[in-house]
Order: C-alpha cells, then sequence, then structure tokens
C-alpha cells in the first residue's frame, strides 16, 4: 500500500496541468465464485482484482485514467496521462495535505467469507441443489451458484479527503429449468447482502432460495398466458421494488436530471406522485446488498427521502453534479470498479409502507393481475417510460387471486404510474439485483410494500 | 513490437508458458495460461465540449488446471512471480473440491490457424485530439440535423488496442494482436413538451470503420422521427423488424445453440438436429474468423482456431457451436466457440463469434411494400427480460406505423409477446440490408401476425 505522502504526490501530478478536483480510487477485491450445475460442483473460482483509478475534474471535463499497476510508478504514469487529458493551460495551485477520516461501519460481519473453508461453501451449495433437484419429477436442471468477495477500498481526494474500509458481500442464486410435454418454464431467486457468510445462517437459507426457484419454475409449467391490455396490477411485497427502481429510481439521479434527460427535472418541490408514495433511497439500512460506510468516492453513506407524500424532496447527487447544483453529495457516487468513473446511482431503494392491509387491496381489486414476483426491467429516463417482466404473476377475479398466468410485462410511464398509485399496503418485501447503467453494474437492493396500480398496460397474448 | 501498447506479444506469451510450467510443477496434470493486455480509449462530448476522456492500461492472467480430472480456475491483475506461485496453489486447491469430469481435457494445438488482419495499426497512431474531433463531428451533424434535436446525451468515440497469448500443457503457444474502434450517438428531440429518443453506433476493427456524418445523423433522425408518437389499440397485426432489434432477438436464440446449454437440457433446441426450427427464408451462421468481423480472431479462449458454422440452414437446425469439454462429451470437434467473454476474469464457455442471420434478396422498401397495415419496431425496452432457455418474451416496443407500404405516425407505449422460436417460424421475408452490431448482425424481417398490446 501506498503511503499518504505517495498519494500526496500523485494527486499533485494529477493536477498538473491544471484542474479543479482529483482524486484516487484503489480497490483489491478478492472474488470467489462456486458454481453447481447438472449435480456436480463444476467450477470453484478465485480471483484477485486489484487497481486503481485517477481522476481530475476541470469546469465541466472529466479525465479518467486507471492502471493494474498499484505501485509509485504506475500511479504517476496514470496521473501523467490524466493531467494530460485535461491541460487547462495553467498549473494547479491547490495544496494537498490529506487527513485520515474513520468511517462507521454500517454492515458488520461475523464470519469473514475469506475465514470458512471451501468446503463448507461447497456444503451450503448443495443443500440447495438438493432441494430444488427434489421439488419436483419435472426439474430437468438445477444451477445454484454462491459467491463471495471482500473489497479493500482506498479513497484520497484534493481536498484533503482520505478513508478507507472493507465491504464484505455474499450471494446466492438458483436457476431451475422444467420441463413437461414440449414445454420448458424457468424459476429464479437469489438471495444476498453486504454481509458475512452468516448471512445463509440467520437471514436466507440455502434451501428458502431454491425451493422458491423450483417452486416458482413448476407453478409456470402449469400456467396459462397472460391476458393482454389495459388492467389493475396488485404488487405484493415480495415482488421486490423493480417497479420503483425503474419507474422512479432512475429519473432522480442527478446527472439524468441535470442533462435534462429526465422527466423529473425541475421539479423540486412539485407534486409528482400521489399522496400515498413516499420513495427513500438508504445506504444505510445494516448489511443490505445495496448499502456501504462511505460511497466509492469518499462520502459518508446516508438516508435520503427522495418523494415525500407525493412531493419530490432532492435527487440522487454524486460529488460533480453535486457541484453543479452548489450542494453537498448525497453520497450516490458509485462506480463497479477501478475501471469506472463515478457517477450518481441508487443504493437500496423503497417506496415506504403506508396504512392498507395487503388483503384488503386484493379484496377491493375486481378483475386484474397479481404480482407476486417481478423479473428484471428497463426505463426510458427521458420520457419516463419503463418496462418490466413478472416472473411470478396470477389473475385477479372478483377480489380473489385465482390461477397463475406467465408472460406478461408490465409496459408504462413513470410519473403516471406514481400519480395513480391508490392504495398502499403496511408491509414492506426487500429484492437485490445488478444495476446497469453507462455500462457499470453495481449491487443494488429494492423494496416495496403491497401496491395497487389502477391501471397499466400487460403485455400478453391476444387470445 | 506493435505500436502503442506496453506488453508486446511476446511478452505476454512467455508469461503464459511459464505460468504453465509453474503449474506442472506444482502436480497439475494440464494446465493453460491466458495473459490479455489492452489499452483503451473512451471519449464522450456534449454540447460542444469534452465531458469525459478514459485512458486504461489492463493486463490480466488466468489459470486453468486439471488433476484428477477436477478443474480449477483462478485469475489475478498482480503478474509478479509471487502473485503467480500463490494463484497455482489457489487453482490446485480449488480444483480438489470440484466434482470429477472425464471430460476435462485441454485441447492440442490446432493445424492451422487462419490468417486473420484484425489490426489497424492507424488506431494508435491518430492522436487523441484527431479522435476528439471525430467526437464533436457526430455532434455537430446530429444537432444539425433538426432544430428539433435539442439534447445530446452524448456523442462518443472509442477504441482499443489489444494482446491475447494463450499457452497450455500439451504444446499450444500462440497470440494475435487486434484493434477495435467505435463510436455512437444518443440525442433527445423535443417538441411541445415532449422529448424523444434516438441512436447511431458503428464498430469496426479499422480506423476507419468510424464515419461521423453518418452516426450523428442517424441517432437525430431515430429521434426526431418518434416526436408524436402514441400508443395502438391492442390487436393482431403484421410486424417489421429492424435489423437492430433482429440482433436483439439473435441474443435471445444465441445461448440455445451452445452445445452447454444443449447438453445439460437448457435449450429449447435440444434434440432438434436436422429438424425444421424456423421459417425456410432462415439461415443462421457463426464465423470466427470473418473478414473485418469485430469478433473474428484467429484462435478462440482455448488456443483452437475459430470457424465458420453454418447453425441453421434453410430454416433447418444444422450444428450446434462446441467448446472443447463440449465435444468430448459428445465425441465430436470443438467449433473453436471456447469464448472468453470476461476475458482472463472467467473460464472460455461456449459462445458466438460473428453470429448473424444471412440475408435475402429484396430491400427494406420491397418487403415493407406488401404491408397494408402493420408494425415497424424500432425499439425494444426490457430484452434482457426475456428467457432465452424458454424463448419467451414480452417486450415494450416503439417505432412507425405501416400504412398500405409507407412508414407513417410512430407508435410508443406497446408490448408485444411470444416466443423466439414461433417469431423465427413465422417469418414471411427477409430482407437484403443485412448489418452487424457489434458481434450480431441481421437484415430487416417481417412476420406475418403478433399480438401488439396497447391501449
Amino acid at each position: 500500500m501506498l503511503t499518504e505522502r505517495e498519494l500526496e504526490k500523485v494527486l499533485y501530478a494529477a493536477l498538473g496541468k491544471g484542474g479543479d478536483f482529483a482524486d484516487i480510487y484503489i480497490e483489491r477485491k478478492d472474488a470467489n465464485g462456486i458454481t453447481c450445475e447438472s449435480d456436480k460442483i463444476e467450477k470453484i473460482h478465485s480471483g484477485i482484482d486489484y487497481g486503481a483509478g485517477i481522476r481530475v475534474v476541470f469546469q465541466e471535463r472529466t479525465a479518467y485514467a486507471y492502471t493494474n499497476n498499484v505501485t509509485l510508478e504506475g500511479l504517476l504514469d496514470a496521473a501523467v496521462i490524466v493531467s494530460k487529458a485535461v491541460n487547462s493551460g495553467k498549473s494547479s495551485d491547490v495544496t494537498i495535505s490529506l487527513s485520515k477520516k474513520e468511517v462507521k461501519d454500517v454492515s458488520p460481519v461475523k464470519y469473514l467469507p475469506g475465514d470458512i473453508p471451501v468446503e463448507d461453501k461447497v456444503a451450503l451449495v448443495e443443500r440447495g441443489n438438493a432441494v430444488a433437484r427434489a421439488y419436483d419429477n419435472r426439474v430437468r436442471q438445477v444451477t445454484v451458484a454462491y459467491g463471495d468477495n471482500i473489497s479493500d477500498i482506498t479513497v484520497v481526494n484534493s481536498e484533503g479527503l482520505f478513508v478507507q474500509g472493507t465491504r464484505i458481500r455474499t450471494r446466492m442464486i438458483c436457476s431451475v429449468v422444467v420441463s413437461s410435454g414440449g414445454i420448458i418454464q424457468t424459476g429464479f431467486e437469489s438471495g444476498g447482502g453486504t454481509a458475512g457468510f452468516e448471512f445463509f445462517l440467520n437471514s436466507t437459507t440455502p434451501e428458502e432460495i431454491c425451493r422458491n426457484a423450483a417452486a416458482r419454475a413448476v407453478l409456470m409449467l402449469d400456467s396459462r398466458p397472460a391476458p393482454a391490455g389495459r388492467m389493475a396490477v396488485v404488487m405484493a411485497a415480495e415482488a421486490g421494488g423493480t417497479m420503483i427502481h425503474e419507474a422512479c429510481g432512475h429519473g432522480m439521479e442527478a446527472d439524468l436530471v441535470q442533462k435534462g434527460l429526465s422527466v423529473y427535472a425541475g421539479k423540486t418541490g412539485e407534486k409528482v406522485a400521489s399522496d400515498v408514495v413516499t420513495v427513500v433511497d438508504d445506504a444505510t439500512v445494516p448489511n443490505k446488498y445495496g448499502s456501504f460506510s462511505f460511497d466509492d468516492e469518499g462520502t459518508v453513506s446516508q438516508k435520503k427521502v427522495l418523494i415525500e407524500k407525493g412531493v419530490l424532496k432532492t435527487y440522487m447527487y454524486d460529488y460533480l453534479t453535486a457541484q453543479r447544483d452548489k450542494r453537498p453529495s448525497t453520497g450516490n457516487g458509485r462506480r463497479e470498479s477501478f475501471r469506472h468513473k463515478p457517477i450518481p446511482r441508487m443504493t437500496n431503494t423503497y417506496i415506504a409502507p403506508g396504512e392498507y392491509d395487503p388483503q384488503e387491496i386484493v379484496a377491493k381489486t375486481k378483475r386484474g393481475l397479481f404480482v407476486k414476483k417481478m423479473g428484471g426491467g428497463q426505463v426510458n429516463t427521458t420520457n419516463g417510460d419503463f418496462v418490466f417482466d413478472v416472473s411470478e404473476g396470477y389473475l385477479i377475479e372478483n377480489g380473489k387471486v385465482t390461477a397463475p398466468v406467465r408472460g406478461a410485462t408490465l409496459t408504462g410511464n413513470g410519473p403516471e404510474v406514481l400519480r395513480i398509485i391508490d392504495m398502499v399496503g403496511g408491509d414492506l418485501g426487500w429484492g437485490i439485483g445488478t444495476c446497469g447503467k453507462d455500462g457499470q453494474g453495481v449491487p443494488v437492493s429494492d423494496a416495496q410494500p403491497t401496491v395497487r396500480i389502477p391501471e397499466i398496460v400487460v403485455g400478453g397474448i391476444l387470445e | 513490437m506493435r505500436g502503442g501498447l506496453g506488453m508486446t506479444e511476446e511478452k505476454c506469451l512467455e508469461i503464459a508458458v511459464r505460468a504453465v510450467e509453474e503449474a506442472q510443477k506444482k502436480g497439475a496434470e494440464l494446465s493453460e495460461s491466458y495473459v490479455s493486455h489492452s489499452k483503451q480509449l473512451y471519449i464522450n462530448v456534449r454540447e460542444g465540449d469534452v465531458e469525459t476522456v478514459k485512458v486504461t492500461d489492463e493486463t490480466g492472467l488466468a489459470v486453468r488446471l486439471i488433476k484428477d480430472k477436477k478443474m480449477g480456475f483462478v485469475f489475478t491483475t498482480a503478474l509478479n512471480y509471487e502473485s503467480i506461485q500463490q494463484i497455482i496453489e489457489q487453482a490446485l486447491h480449488n480444483a480438489a473440491k470440484t466434482s470429477a469430469d472425464e471430460y476435462n481435457i485441454l485441447p492440442w494445438p490446432s493445424n492451422e490457424y487462419p490468417s486473420l488482419n484484425v489490426y489497424d495499426p492507424r488506431i494508435s497512431e491518430v492522436s487523441v485530439e484527431e479522435k476528439i474531433e471525430i467526437a464533436k463531428e457526430i455532434e455537430r451533424v446530429g444537432r444539425a440535423y433538426d432544430p428539433r434535436i435539442k439534447v445530446t446525451e452524448s456523442c462518443t468515440y472509442q477504441d482499443a488496442v489489444y494482446v491475447s497469448a494463450l499457452a497450455n500443457s500439451r504444446g499450444i503457444a500462440v497470440s494475435y494482436s487486434g484493434t477495435l474502434a467505435g463510436a455512437t450517438s444518443y440525442f433527445v428531440a423535443e417538441e411541445n413538451g415532449e422529448s424523444q429518443t434516438g441512436f447511431g453506433l458503428e464498430f469496426g476493427v479499422t480506423y476507419n470503420a468510424v464515419q461521423p456524418g453518418k452516426i450523428g445523423e442517424e441517432g437525430a433522425a431515430k429521434a426526431v422521427r418518434m416526436l408524436g408518437a402514441k400508443s395502438m389499440p391492442t390487436q393482431k397485426t403484421v410486424a417489421v423488424f429492424d435489423p437492430y432489434i433482429v440482433t436483439n432477438f439473435l441474443d435471445i436464440l444465441a445461448p440455445a445453440v451452445c452445445a452447454d446449454a444443449v447438453q445439460k437440457n437448457k435449450s429449447l433446441l435440444a434434440g432438434k438436429i436436422g429438424q425444421k426450427v424456423a421459417s425456410e427464408l432462415i439461415t443462421i451462421v457463426d464465423d470466427g474468423r470473418m473478414a473485418g468481423g469485430i469478433m473474428s480472431s484467429p484462435f478462440d479462449g482455448e488456443g483452437v482456431k475459430t470457424g465458420t458454422t453454418t447453425v441453421i440452414r434453410n430454416g433447418v437446425l444444422e450444428h450446434y457451436l462446441y467448446n472443447t469439454y463440449t465435444a468430448a462429451k459428445e465425441g465430436c470437434c470443438s467449433t473453436g466457440n471456447g469464448i472468453r467473454s470476461s476475458s482472463y476474469k472467467g473460464t472460455p464457455e461456449v459462445d458466438t463469434t460473428n453470429f448473424y442471420l444471412e440475408p435475402g434478396k429484396v430491400s427494406q422498401a420491397e418487403l415493407l411494400k406488401d404491408v397494408h397495415k402493420g408494425i415497424y419496431i424500432t425499439e425494444v425496452m426490457g430484452m434482457h427480460t426475456a428467457n432465452p432457455i424458454s424463448g419467451d418474451f414480452s417486450v415494450g416496443v416503439s417505432g412507425l406505423l405501416i400504412e398500405n407500404g409507407e412508414l407513417t405516425t410512430p407508435v410508443r407505449g406497446v408490448a408485444i409477446a411470444g416466443n423466439i422460436l414461433e417469431l423465427f417460424r413465422s417469418v414471411d421475408c427477409v430482407a437484403n440490408d443485412l448489418r452487424f452490431f457489434v458481434g450480431k448482425g441481421a437484415p430487416t424481417i417481417r412476420v406475418g401476425s403478433i399480438t401488439v398490446s396497447g391501449s
């Protein structure tokens, strides 16, 4: 590891041809993965990914370089490259004096993945596999994958910031393929957190993850194609928060707002959703998949109310977008790795619980679609149009959840959906995912209570 | 030494060969090492000025080894002696805990590797300033296209110069250098408080592949033509798919022709060799040695020579794609499709190279001419949620109405759903406008009837 003096030297070199701000992000990630497929432990992978990224900001311009050569020499080379790319015409007269700041760890870990023998991790995977295999005789394939990683991160910048910390994440996914009478269906479930090996002992067991995946696949075999057209949709809490992530979250990232690429631009203080909707992004929830103690620019993590009772309160900022709006960062500056510059990203995003009994919401819906689990989604932030996939859905007929349906997607417009949500339940369910933006994937989690959208386009098959 | 790279082919190959020797010394029965070194440039321009310049320098090494028919895999970005020793031991440790599999083998050297030119020295020679000008020119052209183009989301230029070297204990020791260059444009058109987006892009292996005028105009034109888009009533109608959308569907189909998925009961094309699986107008080819192909290389991620495989010919499923493991399992030959899609960070898995739908005979205009009423689909949302195992998809789409053979008003906020095989079965016309979007290529296609869910 480089000393404080050496890191200062690299920052000075980065600002050698001018610039307003420079930072260095050093990350060493040790990752392990185990995959079980065809009833065999097929792969055990390990990797060391070590590198440093250097950024210089000059007015509206960002220069970025990274290297795997994490030595004073390697970093100085990269610093010279970024300084040339900035080339402001004058040198910077900034004085840099790093002082280390201790940051409280929001996700305490009990069992470090590195201390757990490989055979114990293999056993975890095998337990999950056995449950999924035994679930139904129509199960044709089961894939169980376990992954853990430990990242040691150092961030320093020309304003004197110096933070260091460790992030530990563990996760498991299970994918099940079933087939019968020439029809193939699949089921998927995942679980994970910014947590150690205890995650699988306390929160979610491999048996639970794999049983859910198998049950979902089997259910889809017995289901009929989803209906097509406009209808009411009730989303269960356990559906996960993909909808809020897509319909609202992305449009509230400050870079998109500032570029005029968001339907929520210029709407702070305005009513953008119905009274029953409160949306929060909170990186400080202990051990959630999108949690961290400080973001990838060294800013301490925060809880932000984005929409309060329908009124837009704040966007999500990183350093650069915060500078532009002359305000502090909200701690949403994130990056996939040292290979990428930080940009505003979500962390753990959720709709806050409301007052309705979840069962009452269904009972009050005459006809529609009940979404028990959502799949992936996508949004066009410029016009707010979004789509997401329903991985487990049922018909609602006369206030009751009835037959399972497959192949449904919900297609709608974010602002429109937020305005018409009319019931919010008192429950809250979480899901995890990897969110993609500008070619960077970061771990996030989303949550929501049971909610009702009175009318939305369901993409299905016209019988 | 090829210009602009910190590590030569010779140096990368030397490291790979040495890692294999070390692995053998430590007790591996078979071992393989892959070394990749790349330098990339990314420039993003907005509102006439550079927003981001990114310069990268990346080197990594992967080791795969087999002992007692068990395989272990590791990678590292630290290429010093101690680190390589350490990861080889980790690989042996990992291997010991995996299941034994008699098909865990590594390939012998191929008799003859294709001679390909995927390296353009100009990419290292041209200055960063000139490349910035390309990105700025893309933006200028796009903004000048129509006064309603009000916002630039991004205009980018990007390129890469790289070396791949691979060695194994059966005598493979190969390397090559390559280049890539590409550019994109993303514009927003605004009118009466409404915003619509459009994109243009082009990627190739040479510097000349990037034509700023074309890329800028494409993004702007696509954004402007979507202004005023409305939903349409739910109905069954004729659908015409733009080449870009067809390549999105090829992404969903690709895993089904990979032997790995077939052998694991994860392919909807399993057991269907020799059967008609698509319209006779459909011929799909994977060509790892295609001239100018962005995925072309002399050898695959295991050191096997690349090939040309016709996967579906005139609607009949002819061949799956294989790597060494899946070929050993079926007693056939690898088709040179052991691909390291995550470079040194993952094992070589069966995947496509340059994968394309062969063009037909008629022009796009002729294909549209016979359509009395239908939708021309130019954008999809949520394609990554389609299920490559069942082939089921349900996506949001936008595009233009087709009325009496002409493209008329824009449409958005509608969805289509179905199954990928159904879709390829019901293709009734394939145009001659084959176009590649990075590793996938397709012409415009037409489908007789599909459900469009709307208002």
